[in-house]
């Protein structure tokens, strides 16, 4: 217990601060209200159908309207934090405070991301919660596949938010981690595009030809796909035909963690000689 | 141990990244592998359906080829067994009848046993040779075509859904076709937007063609698909019908799409009570409201089938026996269904009784037909409304029809058909018959009532031998005019 | 008496990215500070001092040469570390928190807990004289309040170090009084201090020892009895008469700079300043100002800094 204490306490500590730090950030506020409207006003689309028609288009429009928001406004603030929670903290000189403590950087790093995941679980569950409340009031049964949406909306945050933690620890302020963590969110939605390339290359039989499609194989299996999550869209209209979900959320789950470890890992690497 | 960890924590921490890179790299093949089950899933469902609904007749398509291979993989699976195969259909087929067995069919497609033919899955569907596997969801992203879908970034629902407020906009303009094409981007985008295909197939089979008059016979077309000639506006009818199959092939397991096309389109638009019925019986195989077994019913007794609409209603008032329905509504269809029974009975023993030879079965056969009209009769006593009522008369003209009065049953029939509306085409159908019978002219209007277009008519682009087929069905029709 | 930090040729290059020049920032510094003494460390702007105490926290790391803190290498060590605390310059402390908890947060940080946690906060606020503030968020905080709760935050292991960098800039003259007070009620507890800072006047007021760097060069090292030139007193008065310059000549104290009544008087070694002062009166002469015999810290700092500037342009 001591020893739990004495390994985990330093960045629990770091990680309780940096939430309560974190968010109260105006920015984070600010996509989290816009959220909030855009889930609220959803409930409002339904103005624009055709009320003759007696549908649940309504109720799909909603469901596929607040999915999407908050993966967008998810991904923005998680982006957003992750890139801006370690340069903040250089650029106050409060890390001088924290690091001249006995706390070794990885403990810092420990507990700073899990701060940040604090923070975007928060979010996720404060969307999802308004987002439940407005289904439940549509429909009037409990939206439970909700709930799994989120679920794996969270880790795929959690990729974004570990790869775009460990550039934000190669930077000094944090202007360059944000454009990375969403130039990693945006190809790592376009990974698919790699398995194109790799069906296209060693058409000519050159060389180089070949060697792209080696590198665009070797890539599309190295990086993270995105696109793995987008089930989390097709939980939440739950077709009866859908191939069981019971087989891919717990790949899903395991891949997130890998991936957020490989982030981490490189986040460690970068910081542990970085000078303050 | 902790000494050792912060001694080397640079060289352990690299080696996590690399084992989780490593990890990483498994796992991607594992969701590839996982997706790309997914597709071949979803491909073989919409091919079962295909083969079980759809496959009337056309030339095999390289889905109908490939589908084949496949079953003939699945004999071999272990978890299907020969007691799963139904008469008439493939393994796959059988299996994917029941949609209970939805889960069995995913571990076939997910298995080591089909590997090749995943693979060969994927490549057919890359190169675009498989009609089904179009904008099957992850069958573009599996075969890696450039997809501008992708760039949605997973939002395809949503643009799905904004598209569809256009589509609704371009139908409150008016503007029919831009509609149509819209409609197809949208269950491009998102082929699980069932509502879709509800809607859209509402729009085209009804308001579509609300203004339209229908098409004269000279300026109709032949569609071969179709068997029919077909203007304008009776191909909006078919275009429904298009929209709704592609529907049931990417969602098979939904109800509603079986109910709009068997009912909506089969049975309203079109009178294919056939088809309705078909497909209805597919509908309340799924999950379904409890309102839908009742369309079922009618169908059938439209179809002729009293007996199944009779077990029908039988059995929908023992499940929900305190139902409004069961109470006041299925009582009444019950009676009709058993009063059809009791004429067709009837009528079948009748006329055995006259082909009969034997002069001691003639009588028995018509004693056992006399049985049964009366239960007819008193069935339709005992009903006591219109169509009651109706049937009742039509009785009546049908008996004073045996005793060669043909001219009272002729006017019988005629009260009748005008008091009960629901019985008119039939009611003058046997008037004609009647009229026939007894060498009565018939009326301009019962003449070509006779030469029923969709019998005789022609139209361009008809096949020769389908028109020889209706000259030779008018001749023979014209030859029974006096 | 014992070091407690040791430098030994300590090096520290800044490389220039792409094409830029390296910065050598420190060069060859060998250091001790010792037990229990206030040390003052003192240079220009960009003379090396933060990158010296940086190096020491283990913020930056050594180009080469060697750092020993309590006798040991490791300065990364959770012993070592436990046994530091610091003060950095200008450092933002977050609003949201009141002041026993920023404490509390730092305080866990060095691994209190339960009652000990509770005690050093105590302990900790009533030593800076925190105690009416300690509910209060930061945000309702002054300046000195600020800086106070980082001393604190500083103190809340009970360090035998201190690093502390410019810890009195932009306060006012009392809050300085104050913190200086405090600095030297902590070196009587026998804590060793580390001050790096531009207020001269009080680096000399409590420090024992000082160092002086410049362009990463150590100049100077040593007490202010040592380092500060001792030199003649000298008066300006007023109410000067003939017969008082003749006087003030025969006893040996020279008169310059006469403007009238006024004059400049440069009294010898062996006259303390007392002396000065009853001489004054016995001649009537109203003592305008009178200059230390010894040179101040800010003078010498300027003689040496601008020797070493000299120096460089000779080289270069």
């Amino acid at each position: 217990m001591t020893f739990l204490s004495s390994v985990f306490g330093g960045p629990w500590c770091i990680a309780v601060y940096t939430y309560r730090e974190g968010i109260r950030r105006k920015l984070l506020i600010g996509f989290l209200i816009l959220s909030l409207f855009v889930i609220f006003g959803s409930s409002f689309i339904s103005s624009f159908l055709d009320p003759s028609a007696e549908t649940d288009i309504d109720l799909k429009l909603i469901k596929d309207i607040c999915v999407t928001a908050i993966a967008i406004f998810g991904a923005l603030i998680t982006v957003y934090i992750s890139a801006s929670v370690v340069p903040a903290e250089m650029e106050t000189k409060v890390i001088y405070t924290v690091l001249s403590k006995p706390v070794r950087r990885v403990q810092y790093l420990l507990g700073k991301f899990l701060g940040i995941q604090l923070i975007i679980l928060v979010n996720l569950l404060l969307m999802g919660g308004l987002f439940f409340i407005a289904l439940y009031m549509r429909q009037g049964i409990m939206p439970t596949l909700l709930l799994w949406s989120i679920f794996l909306t969270y880790f795929e945050f959690l990729i974004i938010s570990a790869f775009t933690f460990a550039v934000s620890c190669a930077a000094t302020s944090p202007l360059v981690p944000t454009l990375g963590g969403l130039f990693i969110y945006i190809t790592a939605n376009l990974t698919e595009y790699l398995k194109d390339v790799e069906h296209r290359a060693g058409q000519t039989g050159q060389f180089f030809d070949n060697l792209i499609g080696k590198i665009a194989s070797a890539l599309y299996s190295i990086l993270p796909n995105l696109q793995n999550f987008s089930i989390k869209m097709q939980i939440v209209n739950g077709q009866p035909n859908d191939p069981p979900t019971d087989v891919l959320i717990p790949w899903l789950v395991l891949y997130s963690l890998v991936y957020a470890l490989a982030g981490f890992a490189c986040a460690y690497l970068v910081f542990r000689r970085k000078e303050v | 141990m902790l000494d050792f960890i912060k001694k080397y924590q640079t060289a352990l921490m690299a080696g996590v990244l690399l084992f989780s890179l490593g990890a990483g790299v498994l796992l991607n093949n594992q969701l590839r592998h996982l997706r790309e089950s997914e597709a071949f899933y979803r491909w073989l469902l919409a091919a079962a359906v295909n083969e079980r609904l759809f496959q009337e007749n056309e030339d095999p398509s390289e889905d109908a080829l490939f589908f084949a291979r496949c079953t003939a993989l699945a004999e071999k699976f272990p978890s299907f067994s020969p007691s799963d195969k139904v008469d008439g259909l493939s393994m796959i087929g059988s299996i994917a009848k029941n949609y209970e067995n939805d889960k069995r069919l995913w571990f076939f497609a997910e298995s080591d046993l089909a590997k090749e033919e995943r693979a060969e899955f994927l490549q057919l569907a890359k190169k675009q040779k498989l009609q089904f596997a179009t904008d099957i969801e992850y069958a573009e992203a599996q075969a890696g075509g450039v997809n501008i879908f992708n760039l949605f970034f997973g939002f395809r629902k949503v643009a799905a859904n904004l598209v569809w407020l256009e589509v609704d906009r371009y139908w409150h303009q008016g503007n029919v076709y831009r509609m149509q094409t819209l409609m197809r981007t949208c269950v491009a985008l998102d082929p699980q937007f069932v509502e879709a295909y509800l809607v859209g197939a509402w729009h085209l089979s009804y308001n579509a063609t609300a203004q339209m008059q229908d098409t004269p016979w000279p300026q109709r077309e032949w569609n071969a698909k179709y068997g029919q000639c077909l203007g304008e506006k009776e191909r909006f009818y078919y275009y429904g019908v298009d929209f709704l199959r592609e529907g049931i092939r990417r969602n098979p397991r939904n109800y509603k799409l079986y109910f709009d096309l068997g009912f909506g389109i089969y049975k309203q638009k079109l009178e294919d009570y056939p088809n309705a019925v078909k497909y209805l019986s597919e509908a309340i195989r799924l999950p379904h409201d409890r309102w839908v077994p009742r369309q079922l019913f009618l169908c059938q007794e439209l179809n002729g089938q009293y007996g199944d609409a009779l077990e029908g209603w039988k059995d929908y008032v023992e499940r929900y026996p305190g139902s409004m329905t069961a109470v006041e509504v299925a009582p009444r269809f019950i009676m009709r269904n058993e009063g059809m029974l009791y004429e067709k009975e009837a009528r079948t023993l009748r006329k055995k009784a006259k082909e009969s030879t034997d002069p001691a079965e003639a009588e028995e056969l018509r004693a056992q037909a006399e049985n049964y009209w009366k239960k007819a009769r008193d069935t339709w006593n005992a009903l006591d409304d219109p169509y009651g009522e109706g049937r009742k008369l039509m009785m009546d003209a049908l008996d004073l029809r045996e005793e060669g009065r043909y001219l009272e049953a002729i006017a019988t029939l005629d009260k009748a058909r005008w008091d009960t509306g629901a019985l008119f085409e039939e009611f003058s159908s046997l008037i004609m018959e009647i009229k026939l019978e007894a060498h009565i002219p018939l009326s301009v209007s019962e003449k070509k009532a006779l030469l029923r277009e969709s019998e005789v008519g022609l139209c361009s682009g008809m096949p020769d031998e389908e028109r020889q087929r209706r000259l030779k069905s008018a001749e023979s029709i014209e030859s029974t005019f006096q | 008496m014992t070091t407690v930090i040791r430098t030994t040729a300590l090096n520290k290059i800044y490389e220039g990215a792409f094409r830029g020049q390296d910065v050598h920032a420190l060069k060859d510094l060998d250091l001790d500070i010792r037990q229990g003494e206030i040390f003052g460390y003192l240079g220009p702007n960009g003379s090396g001092k933060t990158t010296t105490i940086k190096m020491l926290l283990g913020l930056l790391f050594p180009t080469s040469g060697k750092i020993e803190i309590l006798g040991s290498e490791s300065i990364d060590s959770a012993t070592v570390k436990r046994n530091i605390g610091y003060l950095p310059e200008g450092a933002y402390y977050p609003d949201f928190l009141r002041g026993e908890e920023i404490l509390a947060y730092y305080g866990k940080l060095y691994g209190l807990r339960g009652k000990e946690l509770k005690k050093r906060v105590d302990e900790t606020i009533e030593l800076v004289g925190m105690q009416h503030a300690r509910k209060r968020l930061l945000r309702g905080y002054s300046k000195g309040m600020r800086q106070r709760i980082g001393l604190a935050q500083a103190l809340i292991s009970d360090p035998k170090i201190l690093i502390l960098d410019e810890p009195t800039t932009g306060l006012d003259p009392i809050a300085r009084k104050e913190i200086r007070d405090l600095l030297l009620q902590l070196r009587e507890q026998g804590i060793t201090l580390l001050i790096s800072s531009h207020e001269l006047l009080e680096v000399e007021m409590i420090s024992d020892r000082v160092a002086i760097l410049f362009e990463g060069v150590l100049q100077k090292i040593g007490s202010m009895a040592e380092l500060l030139t001792q030199r003649e007193l000298s008066m300006t008065v007023d109410h000067l008469s003939e017969s008082s310059v003749s006087d003030l000549t025969d006893k040996g104290i020279q008169v310059e700079d006469r403007t009238g009544n006024r004059a400049v008087l440069r009294l010898p070694f062996y006259m303390s300043s007392y002396d000065g002062v009853e001489m004054c009166k016995a001649h009537s002469l109203n003592l305008l100002s009178i200059s230390p015999r010894r040179e101040t810290l800010e003078e010498l700092f300027v003689r040496i800094v601008s020797t070493a500037s000299k120096a460089r342009e000779v080289v270069q």
